[in-house]
């Protein structure tokens, strides 16, 4: 009865208030900060006295935020290349194979997941102030593709897993080389599952601060480092309006994956 | 016949033995970038300045990092709770509400979950400030008579991360609410037993593997937090992230460094250990 | 009329537009076992649901001994129940199962102990007490969940499709527990089902659901013999249906024409409308008599196919415009010998014995 939604009596209410009051919770940040972007008041006062668009003028007119945008959507794209590429490969392999220490394999790529980025950020950080990476666009992807390939693997991992590897053989049995039937049978078996992990790499790379942070220098900073850079200063209304493309960015890529999957259905 | 059948097994053997070579580039990317770099960092942890334990027995010994221990773990720890307390309702609903509401609820789940860490950490900055919409409204309805202090402190970091956090005890929740048979609580019911009864006798121990594995991935995300906590915290108020940030960054310790992270690392593996042997939610059930 | 024990009125079941029970109405002696028979979607897991009071009636009422059951919410209901899905607490053992009522009644331990024992005893699954339920096969867990229904002494035992996710062999295996449980305890039982047989096995009466109604209630037997419907005509045992034109009716018997031109009278004719032209006319198997010569009032037919099934024979034929009718003849019939496929027969019967729905 405590599962069945239309007999929780007193409960409903209570259950339908409290995630109400959850939504609006979730929902209200973002709100906000999309009214303040156009609001008039330096000191973010709310309801706003009058609305404008200076602040997204001051955004445009300062190159250096383009200039981040750039940058990440930059890195962002190299990092989703790769990441597919080695998270296909590295699936398939743990999907495949059969040789021994394959679950500590696969533990051992998704560890950079679940460990403190600041760890890892730390070590890495380290690492390339010898290797003479720190603060150039190589390093940068290095230690964004860390983080991204365990969404990837794990996308692709389960995509291959609904996968009937038999379907493959079938066409290697019809003629096709084994590279052939994978490229033609496979990949597009399991594009969900790519596509996914497309999504899940280019934001974990586009949206990630603290790595980030310690791999940029003044001159290769990505959009992140920036808003975290004039945060540290004071709460300008232009990071308003910057979050505030960046959410409408995260509908419109929510969107897309909606319509991918309904796609995929119909 | 013959021919075709035996180049067939001899394919067979090599894509198996050779799927090996697929996993190799993701490898040599995680030993190089990951493992090395880690290990590194603790051998310096123990060599610099000199070689010894001397930075752990600093790291534990003093009461300045004891109290940045002490609140990484209170901050981690209200974070959960409030997370888990509120989460498990909604969840609780989401998972038995008809779809074209529940559609809703998760599309503005996603939406929290998914927009940039910074956009989300910058609204609460201007939300909970002194001259903010909530110090305003708590004192339009007379419940205050001055602002609080709702951001600098330990309360902001945990409004800021409850916010980051409740996605990540909902969504897995609302699966294991689903998984369990609503036919089981009817049962219940027809034994005798009132609502609360049957929460706390059947449905609370039946979801309760996947809470405790939830709670625990929050309680773990939370203690190795560095934005949020950065932002929203203040300076006499630091997490554990923080302390490492700042050993490297400003004060270029590398040896503390090392050791406060080796000590996040470690918590951080040893409670990940626990939810993988005793909380898996596929094995409990 | 003494007051029925359980007495079901006019119950109605809407979902917006959907109608899932239409108008039940239908008393139950005490003791007795009584079958909702239909296949699925013809509310009576609906009218079983609203019993139990998972759901609430649009329209109608429900009376034990007289008193309405409807305000008293499902847990006050004191009334058992045993699930088509596996229902036992996994997080609890077997023993915990079955105490569960007796615990949320707050009964003594002492007498927790000897009641869960007995209920187990009642069942056959002494000892498992300790056993985990996952560790127990299907027709064990439903075992157990009889006894957890049944421990707590209940006037009335609901039971959902028991037994539809076991296989047959042991489906028939716990029928006959069903049967000796009824037996030895006395308490009335109200079981769902889609399975004739299963439902002919167990049933002091039947009642036949088809599209939210009850069609007809009766012993197994009563249906059989004296199907009111059409439907319940071709639910209840093994049925033909052969079109016939309807020359005459009265007193409930018809003169019917058959294909071909056989004229039959004195059919018991159902739900008759006046005039109505045609009628269906229900012809069972095993009382059909096949000849291989013209017989007077026979039917003629063309033989399909013979196929032996063990006990009897059966034997497809087809009318001269093209109706299928299975016959059954026992093992050793004196016209198998002289009939195969392809042949002329005639079909032969009592026309008391046949139906004719309009």
């Amino acid at each position: 009865m405590l599962l069945d939604f239309d007999k929780l009596g007193g409960l409903k209410p209570f259950l339908i208030g409290l995630t109400a009051l959850v939504c609006l919770f979730l929902i209200l940040p973002i709100v906000f900060i999309a009214a303040l972007s156009f609001g008039s008041s330096q000191w973010l006062i709310f309801p706003p006295p009058s609305w404008t668009f200076k602040w997204y003028q001051m955004l445009f007119a300062d190159p250096r935020w383009l200039w981040s945008a750039l940058t990440s959507l930059k890195i962002a794209a190299i990092v989703t290349v790769l990441s597919v590429i080695l998270g296909f490969l590295a699936a398939l392999g743990l999907n495949r194979g059969s040789f021994a220490g394959r679950e500590a394999l696969r533990a051992l790529f998704l560890t950079p997941m679940i460990l403190p980025v600041v760890v890892l950020a730390v070590a890495l950080y380290a690492l390339f102030l010898q290797l003479g990476l720190a603060g150039t666009t190589v390093g940068f992807i290095i230690a964004h593709l860390l983080i991204a390939l365990p969404f990837s693997i794990i996308s692709i991992g389960n995509a291959l897993e609904g996968f009937d590897k038999s379907i493959e053989d079938a066409a290697i049995l019809c003629g096709a080389s084994p590279w052939e039937a994978r490229i033609r049978v496979t990949v597009p078996a399991v594009s969900h599952g790519i596509f996914a992990a497309a999504i899940f790499s280019f934001l974990a790379s586009w949206d990630e601060v603290v790595l980030a942070i310690f791999m940029a220098s003044p001159t290769l900073q990505t959009l992140p480092v920036k808003i975290w850079a004039t945060l540290r200063q004071d709460l300008t209304p232009v990071i308003a309006a910057a979050s505030t493309i960046l959410i409408a960015f995260t509908i419109l890529l929510m969107v897309l994956a909606a319509l991918f999957r309904k796609g995929r259905k119909a | 016949m013959v021919l075709s059948a035996t180049t067939d097994g001899g394919e067979r053997k090599i894509r198996r033995n050779g799927s090996f070579g697929y996993v190799v580039p993701a490898l040599l990317l995680i030993a190089f970038f990951f493992i090395i770099p880690v290990l590194m960092l603790l051998m310096r942890s123990v060599l610099e300045p000199t070689p010894g334990l001397q930075n752990y027995q600093e790291l534990l010994g003093s009461t300045t990092y004891l109290r940045v221990f002490l609140n990484t773990f209170t901050v981690a720890g209200l974070v959960t709770v409030v997370a888990v307390v509120i989460g498990f309702p909604v969840a609780w609903l989401l998972a038995i509400m008809p779809d074209k509401w529940s559609r809703l609820v998760m599309a503005i789940i996603v939406l929290s979950m998914w927009t940039n860490l910074l956009a989300r950490t910058y609204a609460w900055m201007v939300l909970l400030q002194r001259t903010g919409v909530v110090n305003k409204m708590l004192m339009s309805l007379g419940i205050i008579d001055k602002p609080l202090a709702l951001v600098n402190n330990l309360v902001g970091v945990t409004i800021g991360m409850t916010y980051i956090m409740l996605p990540f005890v909902i969504l897995p929740l609302i699966g294991i609410l689903k998984a369990i048979d609503p036919a089981i609580l009817r049962a219940a019911a027809l034994c005798g037993a009132n609502k609360r009864q049957c929460f706390t006798r059947v449905l609370l121990p039946l979801s309760l593997p996947g809470i405790a594995s939830g709670a625990l991935m929050v309680f773990v995300m939370s203690l190795g937090y560095y934005v949020t906590p950065a932002l929203l915290g203040g300076t006499s108020n630091m997490m554990l992230a923080e302390l490492v940030a700042q050993f490297v960054q400003s004060l270029v310790n590398w040896g503390m460094g090392g050791a406060a992270a080796l000590v996040l690392l470690l918590v951080t593996m040893v409670l990940y250990a626990i939810q993988l042997k005793f909380l898996n939610p596929n094995r409990a059930r | 009329m003494t007051q029925p024990f359980l007495s079901i009125q006019g119950i109605r079941k809407t979902y917006g537009q959907v109608t899932a029970v239409k108008n039940v109405s239908l008393d139950v002696a005490k003791g007795e076992f009584m079958t909702f028979l239909g296949p699925s979607g013809s509310g009576k897991s609906t009218t079983l649901y609203i019993l139990a009071g998972f759901q609430d009636p649009t329209d109608g009422d429900i009376l034990l001994n007289g008193q309405s059951l409807l305000s008293t919410p499902s847990h006050k209901r004191n009334i058992g129940m045993v699930f088509q899905r596996y229902t036992l607490f996994p997080h609890l053992t077997v023993g915990e199962n079955v105490a569960f009522p007796l615990r949320i009644r707050r009964i003594g331990q002492a007498e927790i102990t000897e009641r869960v024992k007995k209920a187990l005893k009642l069942v056959r699954l002494e000892g498992f007490e300790d056993r985990k339920p996952a560790l127990m096969s299907g027709g064990q867990q439903q075992r157990v969940a009889l006894a957890r229904a049944l421990v707590y002494n209940p006037p009335v035992l609901l039971m959902d499709e028991p037994l539809s996710a076991l296989d047959k062999k042991l489906r028939e295996e716990i029928q006959f527990e069903i049967r000796r449980i009824h037996q030895e305890t006395g308490v009335t039982i109200l079981y769902v089902t889609h399975d004739q047989e299963e439902a002919l096995r167990l049933s002091d009466r039947i009642a036949v659901f088809s599209q939210g109604e009850i069609d007809q209630i009766g012993t197994g037997q009563e249906l059989y013999a004296n199907p009111a419907t059409h439907f319940v005509a071709g639910f209840i045992g093994d049925s033909n249906f052969i079109n016939a034109e309807v020359l005459s009716s009265a007193d409930g018997k018809a003169k019917l024409a058959l294909p071909g031109g056989t004229v039959i009278d004195g059919v018991p004719m159902h739900a008759g409308k006046a005039g109505g032209k045609s009628a269906s006319l229900l012809l069972r198997p095993e009382r059909l008599s096949l000849s291989g010569m013209q017989v007077a009032n026979g039917l003629a037919v063309t033989i399909n196919d013979i196929t032996f099934l063990g006990n009897n024979i059966e034997v497809s034929t087809q009318t001269g415009n093209g109706e299928s009718l299975s016959v059954r003849l026992p093992f050793g019939h004196e016209a198998i010998s002289s009939i195969s496929r392809g042949d002329q027969a005639w079909l032969s019967f009592e026309p008391k014995s046949t139906h004719a729905f309009a």
